[in-house]
Order: structure tokens, then sequence, then C-alpha cells
């Protein structure tokens, strides 16, 4: 009996287990369902919340994108970087701007004379601001006094030197008054210059040349740009709101003069991420008009099929030396010794594999404009081609000078990005393999690279320039011995007299001849170590038409695009 | 009554038998009995020969698999292990200014293809396209993409654009794999826009290597061995290779040193600190012990990442100098207190324990006492307590390489080998997957060992049998 009853027992014991386990499970799977719908309906709340909206919204005529940081502020006297230049691109329009073929047009100026000694500018009469009143000759004298005032320590201040007195202005040996802008009455802007210069024009689409009106900016105490409501915008779109840190919204400008040219209704900046993976996903589930792409999501762009852009932004990368006295990259054997152990094509295709990306040869990039063709083409570069026999005898031959009995590390200076971290072990180990360099890699944020770069703290850093306006001397000018972004102070009287020459001179053949003068100096000295020029394939949204990529000014520019 | 005779060999001795109460089972030690208990233990034991074949991987593994982890294969980035690996031999790469070349002959039957043809014959080092003039062309823009392109569709990548008509080549180098490639020339107008008419052309690429490669590789003894047109074999990659050619195996292997150095170097020191702090807390007592616990509260409640970080950044690391031994340091100065607690709590119980006592009255001086009775009696539970520290140590090794703060460039650990795995883990995820599986595995291994450890070596565990 006891037996039976124990049998029974365990049997029913074991039947309820597996109902329990079974119910259990029951209950698991209903608990996950529950889950997952509520987690999708908060995530749907949210996005409604937070507005996200589709990457083309045809009803309402408006697209949205995404940046990949926050403008930390939009005042155009003092911003410095390219998140800025793209919102300011947008909002504000200089005296002259770049249409849709990237060539030099009327903006707020519909009528302008240039010549040796100075400029004068017409402005519209039907330029105004977003509140509807006018924008005024004495709007543009008031922004560039502000930038160069050294109170207000722009960064940019360099880019009006070519105005009479800016530069004197800008170290506080003379008033702000003093510059040489005055406005003669409310729509004429006369301009005397410092010395004669050939490409004023295209300065005066750069924003710190941007307009800002005296009274706004004084009512604002000190938020002028911090805030969407503490900006007057002249531009074709107009700053509706600014969350920070979330979202931006730029809404068409009833007051802007051309309205003809805009088609968008408005702009939403729904997303700030710099995040490759992330943007390709926002770009694939239709979230925004566009993306860049990486070596890393091309084959993922190219099994969606999409249609693939490319465009090269003009800037360049390179290795620059310190040039320092007691640093052993002034010696011109080792430098020499290096660029012949490394091959830019090598870095190029086989390691970071970047579509766009071209191999480096010259200071000078390939989209310049020479006399009636490219720079490059009726320039070309001189070039290195790898030789690791004759970099090893330049080698010894440094070492000899130097008295070394070896070459101690050198330190390779680089911010932390995911490119320049693939850059930066390729050339430890291609140095080392081929001269048995050690390099030390110095890995830093940007600003800390930045701070380092200025100090002098490296021997090597992996250094990058993209150009501020249309003319190869923003490039020539960066190894002047007095330019401050000539972070390894390189020093050459005859290079100084070149870029003296192309600052100064007024005919085009003679500043192309000083330009290729530069190239060759370069060259010759090995000054820096080319790597590449910077090209990007991105994908667009294929309703959405004329979005324009720029070398310089706001790039990427959707003051041109429509929705098809 | 019988009478019964007494002889006189009853009155002898009884001869010396066994004795009666024999022991049933040999003798066992402490560590004997722990060591059968844990050979039952089928996962511990498991564990045990996993931790043992980690060792021979990072000490003896260097010994055969001899290839140096920084050395970079750039014919073979980012290989998924088991790729073929034949190539040709090929002169060195020499720039094409587009006129044809020798090979001309090369008519393979698609390189007569609409107006798009092959200048010679493509390889991973470069293909050379040349076409004939396209209908109303005013520039020309190429292409390249992974699959045939229908009409209407994508052409996949654009290469190159020119607005003239006397440019009709172009030299594709960019990351070229051994496989097949369609390439597409449209004609564009003047304005830059495509006009719809297409040549498109399937270009299969072999793979070729230069004499001069192979023998910087070590392929060969000397590049002249080779002549062009020779078949050989690229290094071998068991693993695969990261995103720089290197191989994977000998980076596991580099990369298993640091993680495991630190993984036991560590939680040695913190540990052998801890038991010292600690006895000296327990056996003194009194206010000593409580000024001793409250100051390892207190380390305790530091945050734990937080001063990780700022330890190893406060330590001056020179710029591309590893970070191994600051990592260490910060590791013994915040993590001993769990160690120093344990053990003085276990020395507050055993002092008050008979035999101390005994011991005491005997003689037993206090270093005695600590060294011979009360440390070996903690030994099980400190044992326990190291298996268990080296996973995390190797953990938190493996995160801070992770998020850059680690080691130093060209030298690997797993945790900055999955840093730079999972840039690339959708096209390439071998990358990420075997160090991932590194660190899992040994951080499992070394759990399950010291569960097993624990339930082998805890002396109450015996009785529960």
């Amino acid at each position: 009996m006891a037996e039976t009853s124990n049998l029974a027992g365990e049997a029913a014991f074991n039947r309820s287990a597996a109902r329990q386990l079974a119910l259990f499970g029951l209950a698991v799977l209903i608990g996950l369902v529950a889950l997952m719908w509520g987690l999708n309906l908060l995530a749907s709340l949210t996005a409604t919340a937070s507005g996200a909206s589709p990457a083309v919204d045809a009803a309402n005529n408006a697209i949205t994108v995404m940046l990949a940081e926050e403008p930390p502020q939009l005042d155009s006297t003092r911003s410095t970087d390219q998140v800025s230049g793209v919102v300011l691109g947008h909002v504000m329009e200089g005296l002259l701007r770049y249409d849709d073929r990237g060539e030099l047009a009327p903006g707020m100026a519909e009528d302008w004379r240039i010549d040796e000694a100075g400029a004068t500018f017409h402005l519209r009469a039907d330029a105004l601001w977003s509140d509807g009143q006018p924008v005024t000759a004495h709007d543009f004298v008031f922004a560039w006094r502000q930038g160069l005032d050294p109170e207000n320590a722009s960064e940019y201040a360099f880019i009006l030197y070519p105005i009479k007195n800016a530069e004197a202005v800008n170290q506080g040996r003379l008033p702000v008054t003093e510059l040489g802008a005055r406005a003669v009455d409310e729509r004429t802007l006369a301009v005397e210059f410092e010395r004669p210069i050939a490409f004023f024009d295209k300065l005066t689409a750069f924003s710190t040349y941007f307009p800002v009106r005296e009274e706004f900016y004084r009512a604002t105490e000190g938020r002028f740009g911090a805030d969407a409501d503490q900006l007057l915008y002249n531009g074709p779109f107009k700053l509706s709101s600014w969350v920070h840190g979330q979202s931006l919204q730029l809404d068409r400008n009833p007051h802007y003069w051309d309205q003809a040219r805009i088609r968008l209704d408005r702009i939403n900046v729904a997303y700030i991420t710099s995040d490759p993976n992330t943007r390709l996903n926002l770009f694939k589930d239709e979230k925004i008009v566009m993306t860049g792409l990486t070596a890393e999501n091309l084959t993922n762009a190219l099994e969606q099929r999409w249609h693939i852009h490319r465009h090269m932004d003009g800037s360049i990368f390179y290795l620059e030396f310190n040039h320092r006295s007691g640093r052993l990259t002034r010696n011109h054997n080792l430098r020499k010794a290096m660029i012949l152990a490394q091959d830019p094509g090598e870095l190029v295709y086989k390691v970071t594999k970047t579509p766009g990306y071209l191999p480096g040869e010259s200071l000078f990039p390939r989209f310049l404009e020479g006399i009636r063709g490219k720079f490059r083409d009726q320039h070309p570069a001189p070039t290195y081609r790898m030789d690791v026999q004759a970099a090893r005898d330049h080698l010894e031959r440094a070492r000899l000078e130097l008295g070394l009995d070896a070459f101690p590390p050198l330190v390779l200076l680089s911010s932390d990005s995911p490119v320049s971290n693939i850059q930066t072990e390729y050339f430890q180990a291609v140095f080392k393999k081929n001269l048995g360099l050690d390099i030390k890699i110095d890995r830093q944020i940007f600003k800390q690279r930045l701070a380092k770069m200025t100090s002098g703290d490296f021997d090597l850093v992996l250094a990058g320039w993209g150009p501020d306006y249309n003319d190869p001397l923003t490039y020539g000018d960066l190894f002047a011995s007095w330019n401050l972004n000539n972070r390894g102070r390189y020093s050459n009287p005859e290079y100084d007299r070149q870029v003296r020459i192309a600052q100064s001179a007024m005919d085009a053949p003679t500043r192309m001849a000083a330009f290729a003068e530069m190239q060759r100096i370069i060259h010759e000295d090995v000054v820096i170590i080319p790597n590449y020029e910077r090209g990007v394939a991105y994908v667009t949204h294929p309703r959405v038409k004329g979005i324009l990529r720029r070398v310089v000014g706001a790039d990427t520019d959707y003051t041109y695009a429509w929705i098809e | 009554m019988a009478e019964t005779a007494f002889t006189a060999e009853d009155f002898q001795p009884a001869a010396a038998t066994e004795s009666a109460q024999a022991v049933a089972r040999p003798s066992l030690s402490y560590w004997q009995d722990a060591w059968i208990r844990l050979k039952a233990n089928r996962r511990a034991l498991f564990s045990l020969y996993l931790v043992i074949g980690l060792a021979l991987f990072t000490l003896v593994g260097p010994l055969v698999w001899t290839v140096d982890p920084s050395l970079q294969d750039l014919d073979q980035i980012s290989q998924p292990p088991g790729a073929d690996r034949h190539a040709v031999v090929v002169a060195p790469h020499r720039p094409w200014d587009g006129s044809a070349t020798g090979s001309a002959s090369l008519a393979g039957p698609q390189s007569s293809s609409g107006g798009l043809r092959l200048a010679e014959a493509p390889t991973t080092q470069s293909v050379r396209l040349a076409w004939t003039p396209l209908p109303d062309a005013a520039g020309y823009r190429l292409y390249r993409n992974l699959f045939p392109a229908a009409e209407g569709q994508a052409l996949g990548l654009p290469l190159f654009e020119i607005a003239s008509l006397d440019v009709r080549h172009f030299e594709d180098r960019l990351d070229l794999k051994p496989r097949t490639y369609h390439y597409s020339v449209v004609a564009l107008d003047a304005q830059g826009r495509l006009t719809g008419s297409v040549r498109s052309l399937e270009v299969p690429v072999s793979r070729v290597v230069t004499a001069q490669e192979a023998e910087a590789m070590g392929l060969v003894e000397d590049a002249g061995q080779l002549s062009l047109g020779d078949r050989i074999k690229l290094r071998a990659h068991p693993l695969g290779t990261d995103y720089l050619g290197r191989d994977l195996l000998a980076r596991l292997m580099a990369g298993a040193q640091v993680s495991l150095f630190i993984g036991i170097v560590a939680p040695l020191l913190f540990i052998a600190f801890g038991v010292i702090y600690g006895a000296a807390a327990g056996f003194l007592g009194g206010w000593a012990d409580q000024a001793l616990m409250r100051f390892s509260d207190f380390v305790v409640a530091l945050p734990f990442l937080l001063f990780m970080i700022l330890l190893r950044v406060a330590s001056g690391v020179q710029p591309g100098e590893s970070g191994i031994t600051p990592m260490v340091l910060a590791m013994v100065l915040l993590s001993w207190p769990a160690a120093a607690r344990l053990v003085r709590g276990q020395i507050l119980q055993i002092r008050e324990e008979g035999y101390i006592g005994a011991s005491r009255l005997l003689g037993g001086g206090a270093p005695y006492l600590v060294l011979r009775h009360m440390i070996p009696n903690t030994l099980g539970v400190i044992l326990v307590t190291m298996t268990f520290a080296v996973p995390t140590a190797i953990f938190t090794e493996a995160f801070l390489s992770f998020i850059g703060m680690g080691v130093a460039p060209p030298t690997p650990s797993w945790g900055s080998m999955c840093n730079e795995g999972i840039k690339t883990m959708l096209t390439t995820p071998h990358e990420l997957i075997f160090p991932a599986l590194f660190i899992s595995v040994t951080v499992l291994a070394f759990n399950l060992l010291g569960d097993g450890l624990r339930d082998a070596l805890d002396a109450r565990m015996r009785s529960a049998e």
C-alpha cells in the first residue's frame, strides 16, 4: 500500500512539476511579449515627443538630417568649427556667396568693385534681417570689428587681416575704430586693404565676414548666438528651435531676398551623432536624408543597392615634422629617410581603404584652380618613390650628422579617431620595418592634441588642413614662419618670401609661380609627409535632389535641395 | 567438573596480530582530500584543464607559433580564417599613363564587352581599365560594384570622374580583393549628369604579390629565386588577420601574456597584502583592529573604475608607453580590502580555538601562532578568493583596454583587440569573435574552477557528504 501510494505521489509530483514548468514557460513568454510591446509603445511615444520625423516629409516640404556634433555656439565672429560653419551657412549670408555650381555669386551685395587699394560693396535694397529690418553696411563694420576685438579673442581673426589696420587692432595696438572698413551710407561699404590682395571677394563669403547687427548684439548681453532666439538671421533659413544636445530646426526665412531659390520649407536636425554605424542605421530606416560611408560599412551600402556619391572635401592630411631646434626631426636627412620609407598609395589603398581618399602628393590639393585649369595639372607635384635602400642611406647620414649611436624613439602625436589609429599603427610598423626606427604613439583627444601641437610637444604629428577660402594661399601660408598654425615651426626665408609674393601680387601668373615654388620647397625640404587628400563617399535619399557638398563653405548645403 | 589441564603453552604470550581497530582507509591530508573532491567535480576538473591549456597557450604557444604579432601582412588584411592564400608573383607596381602595355593581347571573352575593356590582367595590385568613346559624352564616371547592376539600379561605388574626353583610362587600386567586381563606365553630359549610356564589365581579380613583398614577408629567402608568374603560398594565418594584416593567433597569444599577467600578478599582490593586513587586524584586535578595518572600509567606498582611471592618469604614463605597471598598481591599491576582511574574520574565529590556547600555553609566540596555525588554516579561503579574483582582474584589464586606457600599441591585449574588432563587426566578425571568445572562456574557466575549489576546500562541506 505504502509503496503504491508513494509511486502515485511521485508521478503526481512529476506531473505537477511538468505543469509548473509549462506554466512558468508560458508566463515568461507572456511577460516577454508584454515587455516588448510596452517598450515599443514607449519608444513610439518618446519618438513623437522629441519630434522625430521621417527623412522626407513631402506634406510639410521638410527633410530630416543629422549633424556630427552640436555647434558650440553660433556667433559668426567667434565660430571656428565645421559644424557651426554648416549651420551658419544655412542661416546667414555674407556679402558674396557660393552658388549651386560652387562659383561666387552676389549675396548681400548686389554690386562690388575691388582694386589694389580697397573695395566698395553696394548692398541690395531687399537685404533684410529675419525681423524685417534692412541689413546695412554698419552691420558688416560692426561684425568685423567684433571679430578683431582682442576682448572677443576670435581664433579666426587672422582671416580679416587683409583689411587695413586689422592686425594692429587685433593685437590691441589700435582702437577698433581705426579698422579700414566704414559704412559710407546705409547701403555702401568701403574697405581699405592693408596691402593689395587678389582674392578678397572669396574671403567675404567666409563666416567671420558675416554681418552682425549692433543693437541686437548688445541686447543679448553676451549670449549672442547661444540660442535660437539670441541670433538674427539674414540667410535662406532661420533657426526656429534649438534644443541643446538634441535637435535644431531650420525654417524658411520669409525675409530672405532670393525666395525663388529656396525650395524646402523646413530642415530638421533631429540627430546629433558621430558614430558611423548609428548614422548608417538611421539612413537605412529612412530617418535622415544623407550619410557618409566608411570603409567598414561600404559593403553594406553596396548590398543595399544605394546610389553612392563621391566628394573631395579639399582637406589634406599629412605627417608634420617638428622643426624646432633640439628636435631630431630638424635633420633633413632623417626627414628624407622617413619620406622615402613609406608609400602613401599603400596607406590609402590598403590600410585606410576609405572610399574617396586619394594618395597625398602635395600640400596643394587637386581641386585648386590655376590659370584656366587646375593648379596641379599645370604644376604637377614632384613626389618621392618609395626606396628603402635610399632611405636607409639617408638615415645613416642623419645618424652620423647627429652624432648618435642609435636613434631614440620618436613621438608620433595623433588624435583619437578610428582612421588615425589605424594610420599611426601602420606608420609605426613601416618605420620600424624599413628604418628600424621606434615610434611611440601619443593619442590625444582633439583639444589636447592641439595644445600639444601648439607647445611643440611632439616629433611627428598627424595633422590635417581644410580650406577656409578658395585660393591656394589657404594652404600655402600654412608654413610661413609667422603663421601660428605652423605647428612644427618650420622657418625658411625663401618660403616666406614666396608667401609674401602670393599674398600681395595681383596677377595670377606671378601668384601661381609662387605657389609652384612653395610646392617645390615643401617637397625638397621634406617639411611634411603628405598622406592623403580626403574624399567622402556618401548616400542620399532618392527623393531629395540638389544636396550640395562643398569644398569651401557649408559642407553639406541643403539650401538648394528639393523633394521630388 | 572436568579437570582442565593447563600446559605451559597456555602461558606463552599471544603472538602479535594486527590490531582489530585498523583504519579502514589511508590517512589523508587536507590537500589530498581536497584534490579527491576536486577530481570528483567534473566541471571544475574541465575548467582546470582549460586553465592549464591557457597557460600553455600563453607560455608555450609563442615558441611553437613564432610569428611576430606586430608584423603587418598588407596583402592579407582582415582575412577570415581558412581563406585561400595562393598568389602569383608579379612585377612591382609602376605608375600607368593609360598607354596599352605588352599584355594588350589579353582579349578574354569579357574584355570585349561594349566599350569598356581591361588594359591588363586584373590583379589585387591594380585593375587597369580603358574604354572607347561613349555616345553623347562630355565626361565619364567609373563605378565599381560587387554585383551586376540591372537597368536603373545603383552602379556601386564611384571611383573616378573626369569632365574631359581625352582621358579614357583608369587604374583602380582601392582595397582590391581576389573576387569578381563589376565595373561600369557612364557618360556624363556637360553639366556632369548621367546620360544613361553605360558600359559594364565583369572583372575577376586574382591575388598577386611582388617578389620584394614576398621576401619582406619571409616567404622566400631571396627575391631573386622567384620569377614572374610563379605561384606561391602567402603566409598562413590559422585564425585570420586583423585590420592591418597582423596574425590574429599570434596577437591572441601576445594579448594573453598581457591579460593573464595582469590577471594573475595583480590578484597575487593584492591578496598577499590583504592577508597580511587582515591577519594583523584580526590578531591584534581591539582599537588597532577597528582602525585598520575602518581604513579598509574607506578604500572599499572608493568608486573602483573611476579611481582606476584617475590613478592611471595620475601615474604619468608617458605617451606610447604601456600602462601595465600603473594598471597593476591601481588594482592592488583598490582591491585588497575584500581579502583583508575575509582573512580577518577567519583569524578572529581561529584565535579563540582550543589548539591556539594550547599552543599559547606551551609558549608559542605571536609570529609562531600566526604563521604556523592561523594562516595555514585560512589558506583554503585565500585560494578560493584568489581564483575568483583572477577573472575579475582579467575583465577589468579587458574593460580598460577596451575604452583605450590600457596597453599602448602595438602591444595587443584581448580588450584592445575587441575594441578594434568591434568597428568591423559586421564585415569581418572574426576580429571581434576570437578575442571575445578568449576573454569569455578564460573568465568562465577561472570562475568554475574557483567554484570547485570552494566546494573542495571548505571544511564544513565534509560533514555534509
